[in-house]
C-alpha cells in the first residue's frame, strides 16, 4: 500500500492506494497531477528518511506528502 | 507587655499578614493560570498536524523539537542550517558557520493550516526546494 497525505485545514486527508492495482494507480495519478496543478509541491520520503521534490508522478513512492503553494510571511 | 509594645507588635503584624495573604493569593493564581494553559487541550486538526510533523521529522529532529522546542534542516542547494523554532511567523532562523543566527526568514504554505503543517512544509521547502522558498520569503534582519 502506498498513501498520498495532503495538508489541508483538518491537518491532513489521507488517500491510500494499492500500488499493484492499476485503477488505483491511475486514480493516484489524477490525483498528483490535479493537486500539483492546483500549485501543491509534492515531496516523496526515501528510503533513507530524507524527503525529496517529485514533480511528476512516482508510482514506486511509498509515501507522498503534498503542501500548499509558498507565499513569505 | 506593655501598651506601645502590643501597639508596635500590631503594626507589624498587619502589614506582614496582608503581605503573606497577597503573596499566597498571587501562587494561587499563578497555579491556576499554569493548569489553564496545560489544560487546554490541541484541537483535532493541531493534534493530528503535530503528529504528521512527528511522522516526518528524523529521530535527532524529533528529539530538539521537543527538548527545545525548534529543529533544524540543511537546506538542499546551498547546504546551510536553519534553525525551525515552534511558530508561525520569523520563526526561521539562518545559522553561520558558527551556529549564530545570520537571518531571519518568513515564508509558510497559503492558506490557514494548523501549526505542525506550518512547521512540517518549512521544513519540506528548505530540504527540497530551497531556492524557491527563499525566493518567496521575507528575510529581516539579524536580532541583536
Amino acid at each position: 500500500m502506498a498513501v498520498q497525505i495532503v495538508m489541508d485545514p483538518t491537518g491532513d486527508t489521507r488517500h491510500e492506494f494499492n500500488t499493484a492495482d492499476a485503477s488505483a494507480l491511475a486514480e493516484a495519478e489524477r490525483r498528483f497531477k490535479q493537486l500539483t496543478g492546483a500549485g501543491f509541491t509534492a515531496a516523496a520520503r526515501t528510503a533513507d528518511g530524507r524527503s525529496e521534490l517529485i514533480r511528476h508522478f512516482d508510482p514506486t513512492a511509498e509515501e507522498t506528502i503534498f503542501f500548499p503553494r509558498l507565499q513569505g510571511g | 507587655m506593655n501598651a506601645d509594645g502590643l501597639l508596635l507588635g500590631i503594626s507589624f503584624s498587619i502589614p506582614l499578614t496582608f503581605r503573606l495573604l497577597s503573596v499566597a493569593f498571587g501562587r494561587a493564581e499563578l497555579r491556576s493560570r499554569r493548569r489553564d494553559c496545560i489544560a487546554i487541550p490541541l484541537s483535532k486538526p493541531e493534534h493530528r498536524a503535530e503528529a504528521l510533523l512527528n511522522e516526518w521529522l528524523c529521530p535527532e529532529q524529533r528529539a530538539t523539537l521537543e527538548r527545545h522546542g525548534y529543529f533544524e534542516v540543511r537546506g538542499c542547494h546551498t547546504g546551510k542550517r536553519y534553525r525551525i523554532r515552534r511558530g508561525r511567523n520569523m520563526n526561521i532562523e539562518e545559522l553561520g558557520k558558527n551556529g549564530a543566527q545570520v537571518a531571519v526568514w518568513c515564508f509558510g504554505p497559503a492558506g490557514h493550516l494548523p501549526l505542525g503543517d506550518v512547521m512540517l512544509t518549512q521544513k519540506l521547502a528548505l530540504e527540497t526546494n530551497e531556492q524557491a522558498a527563499l525566493g518567496v520569503a521575507n528575510r529581516l534582519r539579524r536580532r541583536t
